[in-house]
Formats: C-alpha cells, sequence, structure tokens
C-alpha cells in the first residue's frame, strides 16, 4: 500500500503539488493582499470585494473553461470527431438549471440538485441521441450538422418568451451557500474538484482499453473498423460522456454569472474549447488545462491593461479583437502542435542533443 | 432504371424541393401572382448573395481542402468598401470626382472587387501557404484573420451601423406586374447572379484552367506530377474566391448597408449552402443557394403575422439538416468521399 503510494507520488508529483497549490490558491492570494478570502460582510450579506475573491472567480473561470476545452479534447484530440456544436450542451445545461431554479418554484436546494441531475443526464442523453442521428457522417459533414443544431438552439433562445428572449434573466433563488456573491469560496472549491474530477476521469478513460480504441479511430476509421470494433458505438460514448462533461461546465458558469442568456449557446463557446485545445496541444491531457488558463489570464489580465507610448495612452481593450486574431495566428504558425507538442519536441531535441555531446 | 434513377436523385430532390417550396408559397399568398412573385424573387436575390460567399467557399474548399473562416469577412469588407466609396466623407471621396451617382456605384464595386482580391493573394501568399500540410490549423488562423479583419473595419469605419443613403437610379427604379412593385435592383441582382454561375460553370467546364481546377478537386497530387503549378493555381482561385465575395458584399450594401455582423451571419448560412449541396461540388453550390434562398424567402413570407418570427433564420439549418440525414454527403456529393 505505501510502495503503491510512493510510487503514485513520484509519477504524479507535479500534478499533487498543483493540486494543493490551487486547494491553498484563495488563502494564499489573502495572505499575500491581506485581504479576505471570504470577502468583506456587511451587516448580514457579504461584499465579493478584495483581491482574493476577485481572483477566485478568475480562477473559477479557468476551471470552466477548462473544463469544457477538456470535454471538447475527448472528442476531438482523442477520438478525432471535430464537432462544431459543443456550445449547445454548455449553454442548454444553463439553461436547464436557470429554469429549474427560477421557474419551478421548489426549494432552492432541491431545485439546484435536481437541476445539475437533469443538465447532465438530457445533454447525455441529447448528445447519444445528436451522436445516433449523425455519427454516420464524416468529418466536416459531421462539424456542419453539429453547428446547425447549436446554430438552431442559440436562435431560438434568443427569441424564446419564457427565457427573456435575448436578455436572458438572472438568478435569484441560487441556495446562499452556493451564491457566487456570498460564498464564492465554495464554487470555487465545487468548481476546482470538478476540474480535478474531469482531468483524472479522461486520463483513467483514454488509458482504458475503451480509450486506446478511441484513439484508433481517430488514427484510421476504417482500420478500426476492420479489426472487428463497431466505431460507432465508441464514438457514442465519446460524445455522450463529452456532452456531460460539457453539460457539467454550463452549470458552473450559470452558477458563477447568475445570469442566463443565450450568448452561452453562441458560436463563441465552440470556438473557444477549440481554440484552447489546439493552442495548448490537441490529444494531449494538459494542453486544453494550459491553452483555457492561458487564454483566460490573457484576457482578463491584458484587457483592461493601458500602454503608454510618450504622450498618447492605448487602452488595450480598444483593439483587443486584433490582439486576440494576431494571438491565434502567432501561436499555429509558431507552434503547430500546440504548446504541449512543442515542449515535447523541443525536449526530444535536447535529449538527442545531449546524448550525442 | 435504377442507375439512372440513382444518378439523378440529387437532381430530382432538388427539384422536389424548389417544386414544393414554390407551391407552398403560391397557396400561402392565396393565389396572388403578385405576392408570390415578389416572394420568388426575394428568394433568388438573396440566394444570389449567398452564391456569391459560397461559390467561392466552395471552389476553395473542393481544390484546396482548406475550409475559410475568413470568406464572411471578405463579404463584409465588400460591403464597407462599397458603401465608403458611394458615400461622401469617407476615406476615399469620389463625391466630388464622379458627382453621378449612377456612376459612381460601379466604381464603387470595382474599388470592392480589388480590395477583396488583394487581401485575399495576401492571406494566400503570407499565411495559408505555411499551412497546407495542416488543415485543422488553417480553420484557426482564418478564424484569427476574420477577427483581424472585423477589427479593422471597427478601427477605420467605426461600429456604426451604415444604412445605404445615396440611392441611384437603378435602385430608385421600380415596374409593375399583377400589380405588384417589383424593384429593379434585385433583378438586376439575380441577373448577375445567373450570369455568374454559367460563367463559372463554363470557366470551369471549358477552359484551360477550369479542367487544371476540376483535376485538382479530384487529386492534386496527379496534377502536381503532370508539372502544373498548382500552386499558382491555389493562389488564383483563393484570390478570385475573395473578390467575388467582395463583390457580393457591395452588391448587397444598397440593401443590407454595412455592418459587423454581415461577416458572421453570411459564412454560416455559406458554409450550410456549400454542405448541402455535397463539399466540392459546383452545382452543388449553385442548386444550394437557389434553394436556400427561396426557402429564407417563402419562411419569411409564411412567418409574417405568425408566431414563428424565428422561422426564417433557422430555415438555412432546418433544411441543411434534412439533406444531410437524407443524403450524408449533401445533395450533389460523391458517397464514398469523406
Amino acid at each position: 500500500m505505501t510502495t503503491r503510494l510512493i510510487e503514485n507520488l513520484r509519477e504524479n508529483w507535479l500534478y499533487w503539488l498543483i493540486i494543493l497549490f490551487l486547494l491553498a490558491f484563495p488563502f494564499l492570494v489573502a495572505a499575500q493582499t491581506g485581504s479576505s478570502p471570504f470577502g468583506e460582510p456587511r451587516g448580514d450579506r457579504m461584499v465579493m470585494r478584495g483581491e482574493s475573491v476577485r481572483w477566485q472567480a478568475v480562477m473559477i473561470e479557468i476551471f470552466i473553461l477548462a473544463i469544457l476545452a477538456m470535454s471538447y479534447n475527448l472528442m476531438f484530440g482523442f477520438t478525432g470527431v471535430l464537432s462544431f456544436g459543443h456550445a449547445l450542451f454548455f449553454g442548454l445545461s444553463g439553461y436547464i438549471i436557470g429554469l429549474m431554479l427560477e421557474y419551478t418554484g421548489l426549494d432552492n436546494g432541491i431545485a439546484l440538485i435536481l437541476g445539475i441531475g437533469l443538465a447532465i443526464a438530457i445533454n447525455g442523453i441529447l448528445g447519444l441521441l445528436i451522436g445516433l442521428v449523425s455519427l454516420r457522417l464524416k468529418g466536416v459533414y459531421f462539424a456542419i450538422f453539429t453547428l446547425a443544431v447549436a446554430e438552431m438552439a442559440f436562435i431560438f433562445f434568443g427569441r424564446f418568451a419564457l427565457t427573456r428572449a435575448e436578455d436572458g434573466f438572472t438568478l435569484t433563488h441560487v441556495p446562499i451557500w452556493l451564491d457566487a456573491t456570498q460564498n464564492r469560496i465554495t464554487l470555487y472549491y465545487v468548481a476546482l474538484g470538478m476540474g480535478i474530477f474531469t482531468f483524472f476521469a479522461i486520463r483513467r478513460l483514454i488509458n482504458s482499453p475503451t480509450g486506446a480504441v478511441f484513439k484508433a479511430i481517430r488514427e484510421n476509421e476504417d482500420r478500426a473498423q476492420s479489426i472487428g470494433y463497431n466505431t460507432l458505438t465508441f464514438k457514442l460514448i465519446a460524445i455522450t460522456i463529452a456532452s456531460m462533461l460539457a453539460a457539467s461546465a454550463g452549470v458552473l458558469q450559470v452558477l458563477l454569472n447568475k445570469k442566463v442568456g443565450p450568448e452561452l449557446l453562441g458560436i463563441g463557446n465552440t470556438v473557444d474549447p477549440l481554440l484552447m485545445t489546439i493552442i495548448g496541444g490537441i490529444g494531449s491531457f494538459t494542453g486544453p488545462v494550459i491553452g483555457a488558463t492561458g487564454l483566460h489570464l490573457l484576457d482578463t489580465n491584458i484587457r483592461e491593461a493601458t500602454i503608454t507610448i510618450g504622450s498618447t495612452v492605448l487602452h488595450v481593450s480598444d483593439f483587443w479583437g486584433l490582439l486576440l486574431g494576431a494571438i491565434f495566428i502567432l501561436a499555429v504558425m509558431v507552434f503547430p502542435q500546440g504548446v504541449v507538442g512543442t515542449w515535447i519536441r523541443l525536449r526530444m531535441r535536447w535529449q538527442k542533443f545531449t546524448k550525442s555531446a | 432504371m435504377a442507375t439512372t434513377l440513382g444518378k439523378n436523385t440529387p437532381i430530382l430532390v432538388m427539384i422536389a424541393i424548389i417544386t414544393g417550396l414554390l407551391t407552398f408559397s403560391f397557396i400561402n399568398s392565396n393565389g396572388d401572382f403578385g405576392d408570390f412573385g415578389i416572394t420568388v424573387l426575394s428568394g433568388l436575390f438573396q440566394g444570389m448573395l449567398l452564391f456569391l460567399v459560397a461559390s467561392g467557399l466552395s471552389i476553395i474548399f473542393g481544390l484546396m481542402d482548406v475550409l475559410t473562416l475568413a470568406h464572411g469577412a471578405y463579404f463584409m469588407i465588400g460591403a464597407y468598401v462599397a458603401y465608403d466609396v458611394q458615400h461622401p466623407g469617407g476615406v476615399i471621396d469620389l463625391t466630388a470626382a464622379i458627382p453621378d451617382p449612377n456612376l459612381r456605384f460601379p466604381v464603387a464595386l470595382i474599388a470592392a472587387i480589388l480590395v477583396g482580391a488583394g487581401l485575399g493573394v495576401i492571406l494566400e501568399r503570407g499565411l495559408l501557404r505555411p499551412l497546407y500540410s495542416r488543415p485543422i490549423f488553417q480553420l484557426v488562423m482564418t478564424f484569427g484573420v476574420s477577427l483581424v479583419m472585423v477589427e479593422i473595419v471597427k478601427a477605420i469605419w467605426d461600429t456604426t451601423i451604415y444604412s445605404w443613403q445615396d440611392r441611384f437610379g437603378l435602385q430608385e427604379s421600380f415596374f409593375e406586374l399583377f400589380g405588384q412593385q417589383f424593384s429593379v435592383y434585385r433583378l438586376f441582382v439575380v441577373g448577375i447572379g445567373f450570369v455568374l454561375i454559367i460563367g463559372i460553370a463554363l470557366i470551369l467546364r471549358r477552359t484551360r484552367i477550369g479542367i487544371i481546377i476540376r483535376a485538382g478537386v479530384e487529386d492534386r497530387q496527379m496534377v502536381e506530377a503532370l508539372g502544373i503549378n498548382v500552386q499558382l493555381v491555389f493562389t488564383v482561385v483563393f484570390t478570385l474566391g475573395c473578390a467575388v465575395a467582395a463583390f457580393g458584399g457591395g452588391i448587397a450594401a444598397p440593401f443590407l448597408g454595412a455592418s459587423n455582423n454581415l461577416a458572421t451571419d453570411f459564412l454560416l448560412q455559406a458554409v450550410a449552402v456549400v454542405v448541402l449541396g455535397g463539399m466540392g461540388s459546383y452545382e452543388g453550390t449553385a442548386a444550394g443557394s437557389i434553394m436556400v434562398g427561396l426557402a429564407i424567402a417563402v419562411a419569411q413570407k409564411a412567418a409574417i403575422g405568425t408566431a414563428f418570427t424565428v422561422l426564417p433564420s433557422i430555415t438555412p439549418m432546418l433544411l441543411l439538416i434534412l439533406i444531410l440525414l437524407l443524403r450524408p454527403s449533401g445533395l450533389f456529393g460523391s458517397a464514398h468521399s469523406s
């Protein structure tokens, strides 16, 4: 038992270190900046002010994006199924939990738990159904089919009167212990837990025999089929799991922003995980996480910055889109296999170099 | 018998869908030929605009295996350039040089084409070429280019939505048929669209470069092995595709004005057209554009006064899903290609 533990520690020490760091993160920031990790009390309510809670929000967003990108990577990076409709699962689960909390009149806690369960279950079934109908389509055709389904949902909820169409609605019935404006730190740990679960669940899955078939499908679907695997079944497993994980990310997103709107279903929520996966490294475990962290940190920190050159002051937010576009183009040109792929290649070259020297 | 039927299935499906749409529209307008005519003209007009974006997308994809997500941005740029040249007080002010708005409009269109072509060459030569072997990255890169182009447009023309002010003769004139006013300009755009559909088809079928392009769609390596400079053909085709999209933006501007969201709106619809027509199939794209255009117009007409105001916006997607379920490779796509 102890030897297995030591083995595990030796193999995964970096992951354990990162998890420990993330667990302590709210308190580390609090200690560093002298702010409270719980916000500031005002009367019997809390006000989310101070560096620690601000950083918690940033980190929760990163966890959400990382879960979304990891689930996307499961389909695209490991199974080779390119989908342009990932936002469907993300946004729909947001709507489900929002409707459960605001429109059913159930007790907050029950509505929340029921909502989470329903969001994940419905999206899993939906993913399975979409897969059953459309996975016989190949490559780009499947991608565009999913895009069409997601866009229809986006347009529909943009006009749906019950959910206040384009404006969306805000959540007022979130249980207080999970309320991002009252107890943000609980949401932080819930999101962190979900992120860690997703990371290790996907790693376990891909290292299993099922995962081996996924990768075989990615490399050559015809060959995997001719060996005797029913590739459709395995692709269905991948899309079902990915849609359930994306649904959990959607739930977290809605709980963080306390707002449900059609933009959850927008194409941005498909493009973001796609770009994060590609920039971080397709088909690697850490790639999507690195991509999500990097892009979101860039977004939050550089966007508000100003650059002063002589007497002219430039606001980065004015040319943010330009910068983002340039980053995409540069990332594709400079890191052909994503950050992780480039890292591995550099390390291999270094090993070769030290061996020959 | 069975084989001829199998061969002609796409055409039969197409005829069935178009007939169905027209019949529905005719019943929907209570047998009023004037109403019906307006719906059809509006449908053909929208179809032609779609064709101008989708044709480039389709040929580029067929030949180069690049699904360029920047194509909608070229449409948008075309609209802005045409608007700018036509109206006073823009970047290029020609109101003094060419006071007649009727003459200024063709100049505006030519300017749109030139800008589109110029930006097309830059994108193909500078950014796309290093990525030929990595199709997924081309997707990301062209998306980045699309973002950058929208930002550049914002920097030059601000985020205002421009609606066309400077009306010219063609746009102002109407003709009467069955007691309804028809816009001559729409008819003019539909005419240009048909000329382009047939013109591009003739280029593809009858000229040397057309033969090279069609051969390249079939088997690029073989064409290369025959000693043809495929790189050059790529550049030419990509540039022309971008020029046509920009031309589409310019010609649409008197109706749609110029705004940032033209880029994504037209890209999504054009992608739907290309896919439902069958990727890489020129006939499929032409037929798909007309079908989707008609379907949108019919849906717009049918949705008036009902609760289904959302119908016209989701029509292209509905049609796409329906056709992909019937024919997994699109209408004119070959069954065994992926």
